[in-house]
């Protein structure tokens, strides 16, 4: 009993509670399995058996209700060494069910032991989730009439490794122990336990009973699950290739270019999903930050990604950009229907913005000056992925925020990422389209 | 190297900068990219990620973890931080160092998941029951939300406790212009190990606002950690003195380290009449606004409080010049802070600037202010509308 620090009638339980033999026989297990105490970390839920900590000589954690199977896979996955073992009762398991489920989902390395006696023992004889059916409890005086939860169907269908229902007289109870310890995975050992103090007298229960209890909900004792071949969580992840760094600067400290427009600039593309919106301003950003140029991106898109409008806000400025709301845009490109409905002031635009609007689109009134482009054509010709960034291109220099040889350099120099080569492409085409005239 | 990064990722890059080697989180708008970053930065296996069943064993899981020395960071936004709570109380009782990112959206409950806010300052600070302090921090562009996220590593690893950083939706999905590298850190902190001599006390304490040595859970020491009131050994106790002992230092270790906590920005004219106090998302139209406000002759002080939590007291006296009268607070809430800001400088004409509809506070609304008040303080006026 190396993990014991007390014995059990030292113990704050009442004379008869079955929580002390549970200690009694997880501290034989480690005993049996050689394990030094600050080898062990017991996590505790809340309840009677959450007192359990100071009686023990291990690391030991004590945490919030329902919550202890998160700890202790916290615990686990950061110091894969310690054998971690979590001491909950069956409130615990009705609050922290989720956990449960899913931490045996995962694999987490952990031992469950449930102390479960069938009631909130320490709260005063309160029905709990593994209550069975009509018995009395202070909250159901009639009889409960709720489903008792199969804490270890439960763990057994989640993919637990090791799951056995055994009671708390069971003399093997640290062989049983053992195994599930020794089980890699998640290992659940349901105990079935007396609260002397509000549940046996009122609904007949003793070391007898128990057994025959089992037998009557369909339930029975034993190993219900044994599979050391169920998968194990990784405790450290398992090395990749290297995520993706910065790329060296190879221009190092790069004096901007010359800017058409030597000031803060705002920028906005609405469209529709699927144009990609959102990346062509992001390349545009991308390059104009790679030129020494500073940038701010603001999207606008419904959660649901695939559908509806897709906007987005690009300012472009040769000094620092402290606030990166777009109220003022200057260009205005206009791919869709979605992206005329999703800009609500149109009257707002300034008699100097421009707004590139595709030629069949219907747009309110505005003060803008207005440019029409024939989208569809562009798309055509560049590409349907490469439609929107060709466009903006061709809007830049066609508005003259940029000339189209500093324009042409600083996308050569800062484009990146997969798409380069298409992404260039698209902009050539849409600054030799501005250039063309048309 | 300048790169255009969101705040969400320059969160993470702050992170890793940290030495965060443990993650653990469920994905929220407008926090999630947060998770996906950081599944991408521990791919190469410096470091543990999880994405759990829900908030609460996110927060539980790292809990667990920080407790075996992991640098442990968790994000999400305002209906997480709600499902967070109990946990950062037992983080705060365990004296558990835990870096919690707060995405704010705008309004309460789902409120809108892709509109901004600064609304939950008040809750960031009464997060939990007993409303024990925690340093709560507040982010205002990407440069500042990478700063700031190395910086509250350093302040939980010093302290021992739980520190909440807030971002928000126009931060954390906003690509902006950033150069880390040229940021100047101060030196990573790990937490003071204890000595392996003697009996371990897990929550020894010469003074009540020093911090306790930490030892592993898993180590050769052995530990007890405990959400319950305790005494040094970490038992449960109900010797009042202990108890009295054990809450007085929760709050000593942050309040009595309040000087050092402050982190704030302080671009202030001696001959400045009008004071612009900001943080978080007004914070850019702040600077703007002084900006174009100083081009039209005005004077202008302003002050950007980044450690909203403890109140940054002697930055805030400080930044109150003899010749300031008034003083302007924009916020994206209902005026929340300036509330805090008014018990600090009684006496000063305060107007409060305040938008909640998602939209960001416009740079002109906040010159008017200072024009505006100009002209009224002229004319003897108490408070403007
Ligand atoms: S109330 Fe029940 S569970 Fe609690 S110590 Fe007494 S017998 Fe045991
Ligand atoms: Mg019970």
């Amino acid at each position: 009993m190396t993990t014991l620090a007390v014995k059990r009638n030292d113990m704050a339980f009442c004379p008869g509670c079955s929580h002390g033999m549970v200690l009694e026989h997880l501290s034989s297990a480690f005993d049996r399995m050689g394990l030094a105490p600050t080898d062990v970390c017991i996590v505790s839920d809340i309840g009677c058996v959450g007192i359990s900590d100071r009686y023990l000589d291990c690391h030991t954690f004590h945490g919030l209700h329902g919550r202890s199977i998160t700890y202790a896979e916290g615990i686990k996955r950061a110091k894969p060494d310690t054998t971690v073992v979590v001491l909950i009762g069956d409130g615990g398991c009705g609050i922290g069910t989720a956990h449960l489920v899913h931490a045996a989902r995962r694999g987490a390395d952990i031992n469950v032991v449930v102390c479960n006696n069938f009631n909130f023992g320490m709260t005063g004889g309160q029905h709990s989730a593994t209550t069975p059916q009509c018995a009395l409890t202070t909250t159901t005086p009639d009889g409960s009439t709720d489903y008792p939860f199969d804490i270890c169907q439960t763990a057994a269908v989640s993919g637990a490794s090791y799951v056995g229902r055994f009671t708390a007289f069971d003399a093997d109870m640290p062989a049983h122990l053992e195994k599930a310890i020794r089980t890699r995975g998640f290992a659940l050992i349901d105990v079935w336990e007396l609260c002397v103090a509000y549940y046996t007298e009122r609904n007949h229960l003793n070391r007898k009973t128990l057994t025959e209890l089992a037998d009557s909900m369909d339930m029975p004792l034993g190993e219900i699950r044994n599979n050391p071949k169920s998968r194990n969580m990784a405790a450290s992840p398992t090395p990749r290739k290297n995520h993706p760094t910065p790329e060296d600067d190879k221009n190092g400290r790069i004096s901007p270019p010359e800017l058409l427009w030597p000031r803060r600039t705002e920028f906005c593309v609405a469209g529709s999903a699927g144009q990609r919106i959102r990346s062509a301003v992001g390349v545009v950003g991308d390059i104009a930050v790679a030129a020494g140029l500073f940038a701010a991106q603001q999207d606008d898109f419904p959660i649901t990604v695939r559908r509806g409008h897709s906007v987005s806000n690009l300012i472009l400025s040769d000094s620092p950009i402290n606030y990166t709301g777009v109220d003022n845009a200057e260009l205005l490109l206009v791919l869709t229907e979605d992206g005329v409905r999703r800009i609500q002031d149109w009257d707002q635009f300034s008699p100097e913005a421009i707004v590139f609007a595709d030629a069949d689109l219907e747009l309110p009134p505005t003060s803008a000056r207005i440019e029409r482009v024939d989208r569809k054509a562009v798309e055509k010709s560049a590409g349907k992925a490469s439609g929107a960034l060709a466009l903006l291109a061709f809007a830049i220099v066609k508005g003259k925020w940029m000339d189209p040889e500093t324009f042409r350099n600083i996308a050569a120099s800062g484009a990146r990422g997969k798409y380069r080569d298409q992404n260039l492409e698209a902009i050539r085409f849409g600054i030799d389209l501005a250039n063309t005239g048309s | 190297m300048r790169e255009f990064i969101t705040g969400n990722q320059a969160i993470v890059r702050g992170a890793v900068r940290a030495g965060c080697n443990f993650v653990a989180g469920y994905p929220i708008t407008p926090a999630s990219s947060i998770l996906n970053e950081i599944v991408r930065a521990f791919a190469d296996g410096s470091g543990t990620v999880v994405q759990t069943e829900d908030e609460i064993a996110a927060i539980g899981q790292c809990i667990g973890a920080a407790m075996t020395g992991a640098k442990v960071l968790t994000a999400t936004s305002g209906p997480g931080i709600s499902l967070y709570s109990e946990n950062i109380g037992l983080a705060q009782m365990g004296e558990t160092p835990i870096v919690i990112v707060d995405c704010q959206r705008m309004g309460p409950a789902t409120g809108g998941a892709t509109a901004t806010g600064d609304g939950d300052v008040m809750f960031a600070r009464h997060v939990t029951s007993g409303s024990y302090p925690i340093p709560v921090l507040a982010a205002t562009d990407a440069m500042s939300a990478y700063r700031l996220t190395y910086e509250a590593f350093n302040i939980a690893e010093r302290l021992r406790t739980p520190v909440i950083l807030l971002s928000s939706k126009a931060i954390a999905m906003t690509r902006q212009t950033v150069d880390l590298e040229s940021v100047e850190l101060p030196a990573a902190i790990t937490r003071q190990r204890a000595t392996s001599n003697g009996t371990f006390q897990p929550y020894h304490v010469d003074h009540p606002s020093d911090v306790p040595d930490f030892a592993p859970i898993g180590g050769s020491q052995r530990v007890r950690f405990t959400g319950s009131i305790h005494g040094e050994d970490g038992v449960l106790t109900i010797d009042r003195k202990k108890i009295d002992a054990k809450l007085k230092h929760l709050n000593a270790k942050i309040v009595g380290n309040a000087a050092s906590l402050e982190l704030v920005e302080a671009d202030l004219d001696d001959s400045a009449e009008t004071l612009v106090i900001s943080y978080g998302l007004a914070d850019g139209a702040a600077r703007e606004a002084v900006k174009q406000s100083r081009e039209h002759g005005n004077l202008v002080s302003h002050l950007t409080i980044f450690s909203l939590w403890p109140v940054p007291e002697i930055a805030l006296r400080a930044a109150i010049t003899p010749s300031i009268r008034r003083v302007i607070v924009p916020e994206l809430n209902l005026g929340l802070y300036v509330e805090e800001i008014r018990k600090q400088v009684p006496g000063v004409l305060i107007e409060s600037i305040q938008r909640i509809d998602g939209g960001l506070i416009y740079p002109q609304r906040i010159v008017d202010a200072i024009e505006q008040i100009e002209i009224n303080a002229a004319r003897g006026e108490e408070q403007l509308r």
